[in-house]
């Protein structure tokens, strides 16, 4: 009797389970949802906005200053990946004095910031968690 | 003997305090030098609370201050699980979209008195108790003063309660900083970052609130013109209220600033077909097959919907 019963009952919960593991699909047909375009261009809209960063003469003069070399700073960042960015970019965006609005003053602290992740990312300072070491002993 | 009593209390005290929230004080607030030494807020209105109501309290007096007239009776019903005796952060945050408002959540301890300062009262949850015998509270953030080092809140059933940083901070930090924001969707939280100010907005989204979440993108557009998600929700918000015209403006706006997207061309046709425009529906679904990505399987849906003929 209760094998007769568990079978059925068991495609269903399958079909329902199946049912709930799908992707998420816009509520219309037809149309991209605002969720998926979020997780879509996230990464993306990340880099740009570093690269922004990157194109700042106050930015790169600081580099210069420590002795690296812009380019190579930013030839570096781009080799991290889409998680590793976004999480540099929210880090930035959340620096006080309104760190997201490259038109105003953003001051020392992002410039601190910046030459810091570089230096994290050659390898110097140990300050970001989220920066993979090239050097790193497997 | 006694030797061995005092360690043994040492140790059962250590454990009973051990990870009991973070350790005060680490120079908190950071950063405070550009803040104004003092400020509070006149126009959060306040509302005791009865017995394990903070939550619909603290709820209530934050949707009054943004415009929504309401109480906590009203709320209630909404975010209290009487099991529980409390109210679930997913609820606060739900109820608060289902008023069309933006439930703009903080974590961290860090822009607490930016938004206040700018004029934002923050519903914090706090842990009164201790980690293993938690006693969690929700009040409401209307001022802080860095002088005497002391935070106000609407608290309970004690309108501007002066509680030291140190008891504030130590209390907020066993919720792990939880905080909300409840904001008109014209309004931009002072720290906001733009992914989680547009995940707000599309909460209010998810809650069918689509004249709320039009103005949540349209504010979100006015900071980062170039968001390509908020462009899209626009679309994707007028499209939901049927005001396709307002659909296809903001879908056309997206093609024209990302040209080389496919999910813009996307939904621009499946709106210009819904319209009755055959042929440019028909070119637009093109180019997005054409732009191909991860999602050109929806795009050849989409133009074989459009193919077959009618929508």
């Amino acid at each position: 009797m209760v094998r007769r019963v568990a079978k059925p009952v068991s495609i269903v919960l399958t079909i329902c389970m199946l049912l709930l593991s799908l992707p998420h699909k816009s509520a219309f047909a037809g149309m991209i949802g605002t969720e998926t375009v979020l997780d879509a261009t996230r990464g993306q809209e990340a880099r740009d906005y570093l690269n922004r960063i990157f194109a700042r003469a106050d930015v790169r003069a600081s580099l210069i200053a420590q002795g690296i070399d812009p380019l190579e700073a930013k030839a570096r960042v781009a080799s991290l990946s889409d998680a590793e960015i976004v999480s540099l970019a929210d880090q930035i965006e959340e620096l006080p004095a309104g760190g997201s609005a490259l038109g105003i003053i953003v001051g020392a602290l992002l410039i601190v910031f910046i030459v810091l992740l570089i230096t994290d990312i050659l390898g110097y300072t140990d300050i970001f968690p989220f920066v993979k070491k090239h050097s790193e002993v497997k | 003997m006694r030797r061995i009593i005092i360690t043994l209390l040492v140790l059962i005290l250590n454990l009973m305090f051990a990870g009991c929230g973070g350790v005060f004080f680490r120079q908190w607030p950071q950063h405070s030098e550009h803040l104004p030494v003092s400020h509070e807020l006149d126009s959060v209105p306040f509302y005791p609370q009865e017995a394990y109501q903070c939550g619909p309290a603290s709820l209530s007096m934050a949707l009054t201050w943004s415009g929504i007239q309401t109480n906590p009776e009203t709320i209630t019903p909404e975010v209290f699980t009487p099991s529980r005796k409390g109210s679930l952060q997913s609820a606060m945050i739900g109820a608060t979209r289902r008023h069309g408002r933006l439930a703009y959540p903080i974590t961290g301890p860090d822009s607490i008195f930016e938004e206040v300062s700018a004029g934002h009262p923050v519903i914090v949850l706090q842990n009164l108790g201790l980690s293993w015998y938690p006693v969690w509270h929700y009040a409401v953030v209307v001022g802080y003063d860095l002088h005497k080092s002391t935070v106000i809140l609407h608290s309970g059933v004690t309108p501007r309660k002066r509680l030291s940083f140190r008891v504030f901070y130590n209390t907020w930090a066993r919720s792990d900083y939880w905080g909300l924001l409840v904001l008109s969707p014209s309004r931009l939280p002072a720290m906001a970052t733009k992914h989680n100010y547009i995940s707000a907005v599309l909460g209010l989204e998810k809650a069918h609130q689509w004249r709320a979440a039009i103005e949540g993108y349209k504010t979100a557009l006015a900071r980062w013109p170039g968001s390509l998600s908020a462009r899209m929700g626009l679309g994707n918000s007028y499209y939901a209220l049927g005001d396709l015209e307002s659909a296809e403006a903001a879908f056309r706006e997206a093609t024209r600033r990302f040209p080389t997207d496919g999910m813009a061309f996307n939904n621009l046709a499946q709106v210009l077909w819904e319209q009755g425009k055959q042929q440019e529906a028909l070119e637009a679904a093109g180019r997005a097959v054409d732009l191909d990505g991860p999602l050109v399987e929806e795009y050849r849906k989409t133009l074989k919907g459009i193919q077959a003929g009618k929508p």
